[in-house]
């Protein structure tokens, strides 16, 4: 990588440290630290929320998706406007007006302690180890690109993110999302530019190979729960989560608190009904571009150059042998590719139909040997060979202009420094106020629990550097955490449902909750596959049956008191 | 245990209108995402 693009990447850096730790100065008290006093516009508050929830991931996983499936991830989406609108008018008035510093708080206002702690004991568990794959992903793919160590980029995005999230606080995590969301949009912005400047082909021609290819097909209408992305399974699905994410986990209701107003917390989750879709198409049309784009330039049989160099060393006759056949595909695929391009300025319906066709089978011929060299890789490894995470960072390094090499890298870490900021800041707030403050000392100086929320900040940052630095060896756990996690999502956000009822009862939050957890595990053991999408629904409805129907026989008789 | 909240009074004409705000913009972007895999997708 050349030097200016190093250049870049080290101003970035600084800059976000600076900029971070200088808004140290608004946070001498702990509503300043965790809240920002609830003084912050309604503008940044939205860049803020859309800035946590697009990570690194987004931009070199989901564009890899695009490239290799197409637009069809973009209706997992689909619920997420919908969603933003409900909790408009329900849970952000709730939040914002009970002055409350976590969404668990809240909980213990209307139903009682023990369902406020296992609710934030849930996140703390889930988030803390979640944070460490937030910065394990992009540093997995970091140090393969790049040849690193995988502790060295794990200190690269995590080092900097902690030291401005533990010194600024909230104020520094905010401000710093809002640069951070315009850079990560200039980067996207630029890298579409330059796709069709370099393009051989006109984009409406772009787009009608990439269609050939399948790569155009957005919806699938098919009611099938074992299918991960459908419309269906996006609109419902993705509706309870997204309320489940933005409604009740703290890394993102603590966005949308520091609000100056209900009003402005409102327009901020609207900020992501208007864009995010837009946004997500815009991000796999990058990755669909990068597809056509390697057709008419040779892209690599294994796009993780880890795998490649082991592939290399280990089986060097086999994978000449493969690359021979590979080169040979590519250059039929490029030629039919070509003839598309052709006869459809040629404007002939039939000779279109037949060089589409020609072009589907050299693409899947391509495709075949591809898999065979995937194949030899995961022999040779030892590990799954999927390199949809690489399919990105090897057009970034090897096709981007001068410059825009160390923009684009600079978003990825942006994307993933905002996320994981938003995360520590969280994982703090709730250690402080819902269990430090809570049960340990509930009586301590505002300068006390300031103190112990820095160090809180710096212990959840170290926590996750070592969680992703053992990335690998955890990677087991990691997943058994991850999964569940997708047991409470729902459940959690059934219980705030509850909260909204009038006659629902703490005893039936807690054992609802319970309830809840406990069905979505056994549908998950049960029938594994049923789409993560649906657990939360599943929970959610589950824990406002049964939390209504326990709440009932408990009511008094007569007249049941608030 | 605390008093339950009362639903606070959300402005049900605006929003009704904000609903219909974010839902026009999102039916234009599915209606383009359609139109992409429409023309596109053989």
């Amino acid at each position: 990588m050349h030097a200016l693009d190093w250049t870049i990447i080290v101003v970035y850096l600084v800059y976000v440290l600076v900029d971070g730790v200088r808004r140290a100065k608004g946070t001498r008290e702990l509503e300043g630290y965790f809240l920002a006093n609830r003084s912050l516009p309604w503008w940044a508050v939205g860049l803020s929320v859309m800035a946590t929830q697009l990570s690194a991931i987004t931009l070199i996983g989901t564009t890899g998706q695009g490239a290799t499936d197409g637009m069809r991830f973009v209706q997992f989406y689909f619920g997420l406007p919908v969603a933003m609108v409900i909790l408009g008018v329900t849970l952000v008035p709730f939040l914002h007006g009970a002055k409350v510093f976590t969404a668990y708080e809240f909980l213990e206002r209307r139903f009682d302690a023990r369902t406020r702690s296992l609710t934030s004991l849930l996140f703390l568990v889930a988030r803390g180890m979640s944070c460490g794959t937030i910065i394990a992903a992009p540093a997995v793919v970091i140090s393969a690109v790049f040849g690193l160590d995988l502790v060295w980029s794990v200190a690269l995005i995590g080092v900097p993110t902690v030291l401005y999230t533990m010194i600024g606080g909230v104020q520094a995590v905010t401000w710093v999302d809002v640069k951070q969301m315009v850079l990560i949009v200039v980067a996207l912005v630029a890298v579409v530019v330059v796709l069709l400047v370099r393009l051989p082909v006109s984009p409406d021609d772009a787009l009608a190979i990439a269609g050939a290819a399948g790569r155009a097909r957005v919806f699938d209408f098919s009611f099938n729960l074992n299918e991960t992305y459908t419309f269906w399974s996006g609109v419902i699905g993705g509706t309870f989560l997204m309320l489940s994410y933005f409604g009740t986990d703290q890394s993102q209701v603590q966005r949308y608190l520091t609000a100056k107003s209900v009003d402005e917390a409102r327009s901020s989750l609207l900020m992501s009904a208007y864009w995010k879709i837009p946004l997500q198409a815009l991000v796999l049309l990058v990755g669909v571009l990068v597809f056509v784009f390697y057709l008419f330039q040779a892209p690599p049989m294994l796009f993780n150059p880890a795998h490649d160099r082991a592939v290399r060393q280990a089986e060097p006759g086999a994978l000449a042998a493969l690359e021979t056949r590979y080169g040979t595909a590519l250059a039929g695929r490029q030629a039919a590719a070509e003839a598309v391009a052709r006869e459809r300025d040629g404007g002939d319906g039939p000779a279109v139909t037949v060089a589409i066709e020609a072009f589907k089978a050299r693409a899947a011929d391509a495709e075949t040997i591809r898999g065979e060299a995937l194949a030899l890789a995961e022999q040779v490894t030892g590990e799954s060979s999927r390199d949809v995470n690489y399919v990105m960072p090897a057009f970034v390094l090897h096709h981007l202009p001068l410059g825009l090499v160390g923009l684009f890298i600079a978003a990825v870490l942006a994307a993933a420094m905002s996320s994981i900021a938003a995360e520590l800041n969280a994982l703090a707030t709730v250690t402080v106020i819902d269990f430090y403050r809570r049960w340990v000392r509930p009586q301590g100086s505002d300068a006390h629990y300031l103190r112990v929320s820095k160090a809180a900040t710096g212990f959840w940052g170290l926590f996750a550097c070592v969680v992703a630095t053992f990335a690998a060896t955890l990677g087991s756990l990691i997943e058994v955490v991850n999964r569940f996690g997708s047991f409470f999502y729902g459940s959690i956000l059934g219980v705030f449902l509850l909260a909204m009822i009038r006659r629902a009862r703490p005893v039936g939050a807690f054992l609802g909750l319970i309830a809840g957890m406990a069905t979505v595990a056994t549908v998950n053991f049960g029938a594994p596959a049923v789409s993560f999408l649906w657990h939360n629904v599943i929970g959610a409805v589950t824990v406002v049956v049964v939390g209504m129907a326990l709440s009932a026989r408990r009511a008094a008789p007569a007249h049941p008191t608030a | 245990m605390t008093a339950h909240p009362t639903l606070p009074d959300a402005g049900s004409h605006r929003f009704r209108r904000t609903l219909l705000r974010v839902m026009a913009v999102q039916v234009g972007t599915l209606l383009l995402l359609w139109l992409l895999q429409t023309r596109y997708t053989g």
